[in-house]
């Protein structure tokens, strides 16, 4: 294998043969006219397109523009073999000299991606390409040059097979009506992508559409007057070269210019940032340095794993670049930013790249921002959804009070009264009502019990947070061990939080989890309390819903703290909140 | 003869405290219902001389299956009731056509002779 470098240089020595020998036979030729003019045009466009491609295809080997030009360019060549001597070179001439259009339109439509877009794209390339080559077969076997006033002193047309002007004529009539038809549908086309490419679209494919596009309608125009039998002179065809010579120059001039204006958008973008940068212009002035106003910033925040926008809004990032790409921004090895951008600007990652590294201490610092926004933004939400937590809990104690205790002590009160009046008339009554009474109250302490532990455990005030977790592993329906003990006390808020992450997690466990046993760890890890509720059931556990677990998140999140749910189908859950606790 | 009366409350053990106590005062309890539409059902096919009914139930509340049944002559005599006072309904009681409120923990013979004379 050679290298690519190699194979360019090869290919470079290649042309530069073709052309001398090129030369040199239209220069030794009897017959050609305007000997100076063609050699000055193969040196001009196919030069030009050879030369100019190699460098395209050094730059960007994955982009297949450079390919396309140096096909280009080398069909050229073909297309002046019409002028010389050899009789088997001028056959070939005869045959491909209208070669250099179909990669020429293959180029105009694959630039400046390097790749057609659209099946009808491909079509019509493959249409063209047929055309210039198998098409004029019926033309080459049927033509003789001498008599058809083509030339005068000519060489033979070694694949005559037997002359017939009048097939000739109409053949050569059919192919240049497919030409116009041809010709008509890339002009169609480059108008089009024109109109629907975005501004840094725009900026790149201007020019080249531009000489394309009058390309195709002046030799629509020549190939049209052909059919109709309308002279038309000799400089029009030569006039129609001269934006089709100039695609490769014009090309060349577009990256110069690029190249230019990055440097300078990048400057200016430096000295910006240099100075002191209003909040939210930081995106303004990427956009213009990369020229693309749809640029986007996404932050990534690593302590949260997740994406935000600049005021701090989470993001799923695919969704949020959706259409579009995406380009990180690393400071000291570590991601800051995403940009998400045009994904024409991938053509020039070196932009990217120069922008990014210019902006990314910028980024970083705008990073914080969103990420305090971000903090504050989930305080706010949480804080909300605590406070409905608490009504909706004062709510329920309401009810379990109305229907629980109260109901009973009513009832007792009654039953308290009727056996009142029945004791000395009917004291068998009385006793049976009494009986029914104790009970009635030994229940309703039962559920006042219950209810005050579920609004707030003595065990927890009084002796802390170990001894709490061992009653709720006590009382849970199934074995429950504690693995890890704290052994120490801490601020009641989160001795309490990490007393509801345990109970509603074993609750959990019992509705749900089928779980034939849990493991409980409460321990300290980096200055934050860590509580680990696990269980080995049948897992699938959705965070999102439930408003037990998201309750749950939001008492964590009111310390600081931050709730995590893994839960496999199959492997069984585990709970596990962080608080802050120094 | 003993009036006739129809008891409506979600919960089983004031039902059957409530009946204990009326039957004790001389009432002759016809039904029970557990919830409004129960209740209403109740009402018309038993046509009870009167109607306790607890306030707060699962799917009516008592004030709107008073008002369905009263206000037609010959309708049922209707006594509210609740764990709560009277005073925590405001007007409710009289605007649903009520004859009166009963707190469950009053409940008496004597306290519903009184609101029924």
């Amino acid at each position: 294998v050679i290298g690519l470098r190699r194979a360019l240089w090869l290919i470079a020595a290649g042309g530069l043969v073709v052309l001398a020998v090129q030369i040199w036979l239209i220069a030794s030729s009897d017959y050609a006219l305007d000997k100076g003019l063609w050699v000055a045009l193969d040196i001009v466009i196919g030069g030009g397109f050879v030369g100019v491609g190699l460098f395209a295809w050094y730059r960007r080997p994955d982009n297949r523009v450079g390919e396309l030009m140096v096909a280009t360019g080398f069909a050229w060549f073909l297309s002046t073999l019409g002028l010389v001597e050899p009789a088997l070179l001028f056959t070939l001439g005869l045959l491909l000299g209208n070669l250099y259009v179909a990669p020429a339109i293959h180029l105009l439509l694959a630039f400046p991606a390097g790749r057609l877009a659209s099946r009808f794209d491909r079509w019509l390339v493959g249409i063209t390409y047929a055309t210039v080559t198998i098409g004029f077969l019926p033309f080459v076997f049927t033509v003789d040059p001498e008599a058809s006033g083509h030339c005068t002193n000519c060489p033979e047309n070694l694949f005559l097979i037997e002359t017939n002007h009048g097939f000739a004529t109409t053949s050569l009539d059919l192919l240049s009506t497919a030409g116009v038809v041809i010709l008509l549908a890339v002009l169609g086309r480059l108008i089009g992508r024109w109109r629907h490419a975005t501004p840094p679209m725009r900026r790149i494919i201007t020019p080249v559409f531009l000489s394309g596009a009058a390309l195709m309608a002046m030799l629509a125009v020549l190939l049209a007057a052909s059919v109709v039998g309308f002279e038309i002179s000799s400089t029009f065809y030569y006039l129609t070269l001269i934006p089709f010579g100039l695609v490769p120059y014009l090309f060349l001039a577009s990256l110069a210019q690029a190249r230019m204006l990055r440097g300078g958008a990048v400057g200016e973008l430096v000295a910006k940032i240099g100075g002191t940068i209003a909040p939210g212009e930081l995106r303004n002035a990427l956009a213009r340095a990369l020229n693309d106003p749809s640029l986007d910033l996404a932050y990534w925040l690593p302590d949260s794993e997740c994406h935000v926008d600049p005021q701090g809004s989470r993001i799923n990032l695919a969704d949020f670049a959706s259409g579009r790409a995406t380009s990180p921004v690393t400071l000291d090895g570590e991601r800051v930013a995403v940009l998400v951008h045009d994904p024409l600007l991938l053509d020039e990652p070196e932009l990217i790249e120069a922008v990014g590294a210019a902006a990314a201490l910028a980024l970083g610092k705008e990073r914080l921002d969103a990420e305090l926004r971000a903090k504050v933004g989930e305080l706010r939400e949480s804080r909300a959804r605590l406070l409905s937590i608490e009504l909706a809990e004062r709510g329920r104690l309401e009810r379990d009070l109305h229907d629980g205790a109260q109901q009973r002590l009513v009832s007792l009160a009654l039953d308290l009264r009727l056996a009142q009046s029945a004791v000395f008339e009917d004291p068998e009554q009385a006793q049976r009502l009494l009986e029914g009474a104790g009970e009635e109250l030994e229940q309703a302490l039962a559920e006042l019990r219950e209810l005050a532990r579920g609004i707030h455990p003595a065990v927890l005030t009084d002796r802390g947070i170990d001894p709490a977790v061992e009653s709720l592993a006590n009382r849970a329906p199934m074995p429950v061990e504690v693995v890890e003990k704290l052994g120490e006390r801490v601020p009641k808020p989160i001795e309490l939080a990490a007393y509801f992450v345990v109970s509603e997690a074993l609750t959990n466990v019992a509705k749900y989890a089928h779980a034939s046993r849990a493991l409980i760890r409460v321990g300290r890890e980096n200055g934050r309390l860590v509580v680990e509720v696990a269980d080995d059931g049948i897992g699938g556990a959705d965070p999102s819903r439930g408003t037990g677990l998201r309750g749950l998140e939001d008492r964590v999140l009111a310390l600081g703290g931050r709730l995590d749910v893994t839960s496999p189908v199959g492997t069984g859950t585990k709970v596990i909140a962080r608080i802050p606790c120094e | 003869l003993a009036r006739t009366i129809l008891i409506v409350d979600d919960h089983p053990s004031f039902r059957a405290s409530a009946r204990r106590m009326l039957e004790g005062a001389g009432y002759s309890v016809v039904g029970e219902a557990a919830d409004g539409g129960e209740a209403l059902r109740a009402a018309r096919e038993l046509e009870p001389e009167v109607i306790l009914l607890d306030v707060r139930l699962p799917d009516l509340d008592g004030f709107a299956v008073a008002r369905r049944i009263t206000g037609r002559p010959g309708a049922p005599a209707v006594i509210l009731t609740s764990s709560r006072e009277v005073n925590e309904w405001g007007g409710a009681v009289a605007d649903a056509g009520a004859l009166g409120f009963i707190s469950k923990a009053d409940l008496s013979g004597r306290a519903l002779e009184e609101l029924l004379a």
